[in-house]
């Protein structure tokens, strides 16, 4: 019986010879560049020598986290991680949902696809490019910014050197990059709302605010939620862009997050084995957080992020 | 009622006025960027150039443009983004065509550990290492195979090919037409909204890319258009070029922004139809498949 199955299910499998014939790139793809690093990741347990490679290099255990538990450059980076993705989800969130709903109110078809046009637009534009028109823009001596508030009689601001200000031109530089784009999964959702309950609702005379707070936001609840949750389990990651290109020596103390860390002792310092652990310990981090955050989803009654 | 009428319009003046704030706030840097990029030494030093050029001069543009390295790197990022496009196109698609297929298989095991891969991935230095190790390191095939299928991509390809109607392939499989017959002449014709969209997506990110130059590529001459752009506009690689100016003074920023403002061109040149096809791949990509 079994082996009439095992021998049906070749059968099977020989009618689709072309398919997999086509699958073999793709899963050669995957294989080499995907499952063969996380072989690799053995090496955060190892001692790794240049010489003796990822297979030969001697165990050492839990060495190299010790290591680099011990490292305050470790905690500090994990700090920051947490703080440039606090404050940017706590300005970008809210101001993404008031957008979309600003958005949704414009019934001039033209005027709100020339706006969404240049909404969008900073989306497509490469971090290199943002980081080089922002350090331009907030510079101390030439910055147009700092030469208005100095006309208006505020002092210049060190937009880039000092760490508080640092946090705010890179959340700036983020909402600016990103608002118009986030706004297009909000609008998505207003559209669907069913157009009789506004019907009603004006015949009984609510106001444009009470459809707001009684119609509208309910409507997109599910969503808001599914989007805060999304974000929220993303909160040990950070593209490694941002903080890279716009950070500098003087803001180090807040700019220097995980993947920037991992980035100069990897890279810059070619501490394999150690930068290897931190990337680890992150994607741990990571799924446990993601797999909370899909619980508490569905405990709430939404659906699941995974 | 009439005052009603009266305050829902006063509500709806702020709402455009906040919006046409809004869109100005995103227009000015690229505004900002125009004006630095045409503006003579003074008002830029001084900090005066806001939206709009004081003392024109297209002097920087003049200098950027004569300088070979530029136009090195654009057109090896040309060609990344032609090659690392079409391959990535390639593998999506017979990705996502092998594994829409219903009855294959062991299809759920490969969808398995494609999916496993958002989730959990080596890392910067064991795929650095496995890039290395494959003799990729300091050549422009790093800059595309190693990242050539996006697993979101792909989920959104299958997503589409799944919802074409079985009947049609059926009918064409029934007539005797092999799997890549079907692929070529009746799922890809069909799909030419969505191939263009990631294909795009694609495209635009490996335009934009910078990281996997910056670690993998050692060669000046094998720079690409956002790694210079980063030398040129947070290294001192301009130091040099401002003294050979003859008798005309341009300031490095004019430099830097005449640099920022030909290396986003091409992406400007595009945008009606990245932004008409990227919505729309958005929309598709939160239709989970």
């Amino acid at each position: 019986m079994g082996t009439k199955r095992v021998g049906g299910t070749l059968r099977k499998a020989w009618n689709y010879k072309w398919i997999y014939v086509m699958l073999i790139p793709v899963m050669a793809y995957f294989i080499i560049f995907r499952y063969i690093p996380m072989y690799g990741i053995t090496i955060a347990f190892k001692d790794y020598n240049i010489f003796q490679g990822v297979f030969a290099s001697p165990w050492v255990g839990v060495k190299v986290f010790r290591k680099i538990f011990a490292n305050k450059n470790f905690w500090s980076a994990i700090k920051n991680t947490f703080v440039l993705n606090l404050c940017a989800l706590a300005v970008s969130f809210p101001l993404t949902i008031i957008v979309s709903l600003m958005l949704n109110e414009i019934a001039g078809v033209k005027f709100k696809k020339l706006t969404q046009s240049i909404l969008y637009l900073p989306h497509f534009i490469s971090w290199v490019v943002v980081a080089g028109i922002a350090t331009n823009m907030f510079a101390m001596q030439e910055g147009s910014i700092n030469a208005v508030l100095q006309r208006l009689g505020v002092g210049p601001v060190p937009f880039l050197s000092s760490n508080g200000w640092w946090i705010f031109t890179y959340v700036v530089s983020n909402v600016w990059k990103e608002i118009g784009w986030g706004t297009i999964i909000y609008l998505a959702a207003l559209t669907g709302v069913d157009e009789t309950l506004y019907e009603a609702s004006y015949l009984d005379g609510a106001s444009k605010f009470q459809r707001l707070i009684y119609i509208t936001l309910p409507s997109i609840k599910s969503i808001i939620v599914t989007m805060l949750i999304l974000n929220i389990s993303k909160m040990m990651s950070i593209g490694l862009d941002a903080p890279l290109l716009l950070g500098n020596a003087k803001v180090m103390g807040v700019s220097e997050v995980i993947s920037t860390y991992t980035y100069r002792i990897g890279i810059e310092k070619a501490q394999y084995s150690q930068s290897t652990a931190i990337g680890l310990f992150q994607s741990v981090v990571n799924i446990v957080i993601l797999l909370a955050a899909d619980r508490f989803a569905k405990a709430i009654g939404e659906d699941g992020i995974i | 009622m009439k005052a009603k009428t009266l305050k829902f319009s006063a509500g709806m003046f702020i709402i455009y006025i906040l919006i046409t704030i809004l869109a100005f706030a995103c227009l000015y840097p690229f505004l900002n960027v125009l004006a630095c990029s045409l503006s003579g030494y003074n008002p830029v030093l001084s900090g005066k150039v806001t939206f709009y050029p004081i003392d024109f001069t297209i002097e920087a543009y003049k200098m950027i443009l004569g300088r070979k390295t530029i136009w090195t790197a654009m057109w090896t990022t040309i060609e990344i983004t032609l090659m690392g496009t079409a391959l990535s196109l390639l593998l999506t698609i017979l990705a996502a065509y092998a594994l829409s297929i219903r009855d294959l298989p062991g299809r759920k095991v490969m969808t398995g550990l494609i999916l496993f891969t958002m989730y959990f991935g080596g890392g910067m230095i064991p795929t650095f290492l496995v890039v290395k190790g494959v003799g990729l390191y300091n050549t422009l095939g790093a800059l595309f195979i190693p990242q050539s299928i996006s697993v979101f991509n792909f989920i959104v390809m299958r997503t589409f090919f799944r919802e074409l109607p079985d009947s049609l392939t059926d009918a064409a499989r029934i007539d005797g037409a092999s799997y890549m017959t079907v692929l070529v002449r009746i799922v890809l014709p069909l799909s030419i909204a969505v191939i263009a969209t990631i294909g795009l997506f694609y495209a635009v990110g490996y335009w934009n890319s910078y990281f996997d130059a910056l670690i993998y590529i050692q060669d000046d001459a094998k720079f690409t258009l956002q790694l210079r752009l980063r030398s040129l506009l947070f290294g001192n690689e301009l130091g040099s070029a401002a003294d050979d100016v003859g008798g005309t003074v341009v300031m490095p920023q004019s430099l830097k922004m005449a640099t920022v403002a030909v290396s986003t061109l091409p992406i400007l040149v595009v945008y009606p139809w990245l932004q008409k096809y990227f919505v729309k791949g958005v929309m598709l990509g939160s239709v989970k498949g």
